[in-house]
């Protein structure tokens, strides 16, 4: 995980297309700027940064089941829960499902456990846009295979 | 039972806290309603779930930006109707 370049998550632990499920794994760092001001004596994660972590990991979901034909675009937070804050140093598993799929979008929903315990929940909204440009598609490419992304289970 | 206008105008009365009975089957929802590109996903999956069915929203926009639809064509509440009861009626007969 690297906060100051959004890279939220570390590694799909499983992508199941056909369920419409994903489970990831994001290891807060124990240092850096976020947490020099977020806040001084006490560092924890922003709960804007947890709600940033549950959408790539829903990004991750969509990308898998579209079949990387799409990209998915954070469109709406229609809930979203900070049960219990996220310290650095913190293994983050998330869970993600697809709660709709519509034409042109899709809706998911996701938690954020830490040893085991419920510390965030969203419902999120993404539009489901073609991908602008080869830099994007090629940037999103390494982003998935930095992250293990089953590229090849996936192909169209 | 509530016809297909009745069960969409409440949709998007209480999707978008529209009061109702400004709601009329010749309402254009984004003219006359002022809904926007995002409130009109939350319709549309309201409308997927109560119908049973997958409003073709990409295939549409498409039309209208090819010029090949208008506007009132998909988004007059009238005519949106219609399109479902369309849809509901092709799922029907391929089930």
């Amino acid at each position: 995980m690297q906060l100051e370049y959004f890279h939220m998550i570390d590694r799909i632990v499983d992508l199941k297309v056909d369920e419409k499920t994903i489970v990831v794994e994001a290891l807060v760092p124990k240092e850096s700027t976020v947490f020099e001001g977020h806040f001084p004596g006490y560092p924890l994660m922003p709960g804007v940064l947890l709600i940033e972590s549950m959408a790539q990991a829903s990004g991750f979901l969509l990308l898998g089941v579209l079949k990387f034909e799409r990209m998915p675009i954070l469109a709406a937070v229609k809930e979203a829960k900070v049960r219990g804050s996220v310290f650095p140093g913190d293994l983050m598993t998330l869970e993600a499902s697809v709660a709709h799929e519509g034409s042109g979008y899709a809706m998911t929903e996701a938690k954020i456990r830490v040893g085991g315990k419920l510390r965030a929940n969203s419902a999120l909204t993404f539009t489901l846009i073609p991908f602008p440009n080869a830099d994007m598609r090629g940037y999103m490419t390494k982003v998935a295979e930095r992250v293990g992304f089953p590229l090849q289970a996936v192909s169209p | 039972m509530s016809t297909t206008f009745d069960q969409v105008a409440t949709i998007i009365a209480e999707t978008c806290d529209i009061p109702r009975d400004t709601i009329t089957p010749d309402s254009h929802a984004i003219d006359d309603l002022g809904i926007d590109s995002l409130d009109f996903l939350d319709i549309a999956f309201a409308i997927d779930k109560q119908f049973g069915i997958k409003l073709p929203l990409e295939k549409w926009t498409q039309e209208v930006n090819d010029g090949k639809a208008t506007t009132e064509q998909y988004f007059v509440l009238k005519n949106l109707c219609a399109r479902i009861d369309e849809l509901v009626a092709a799922k029907g007969a391929s089930a």
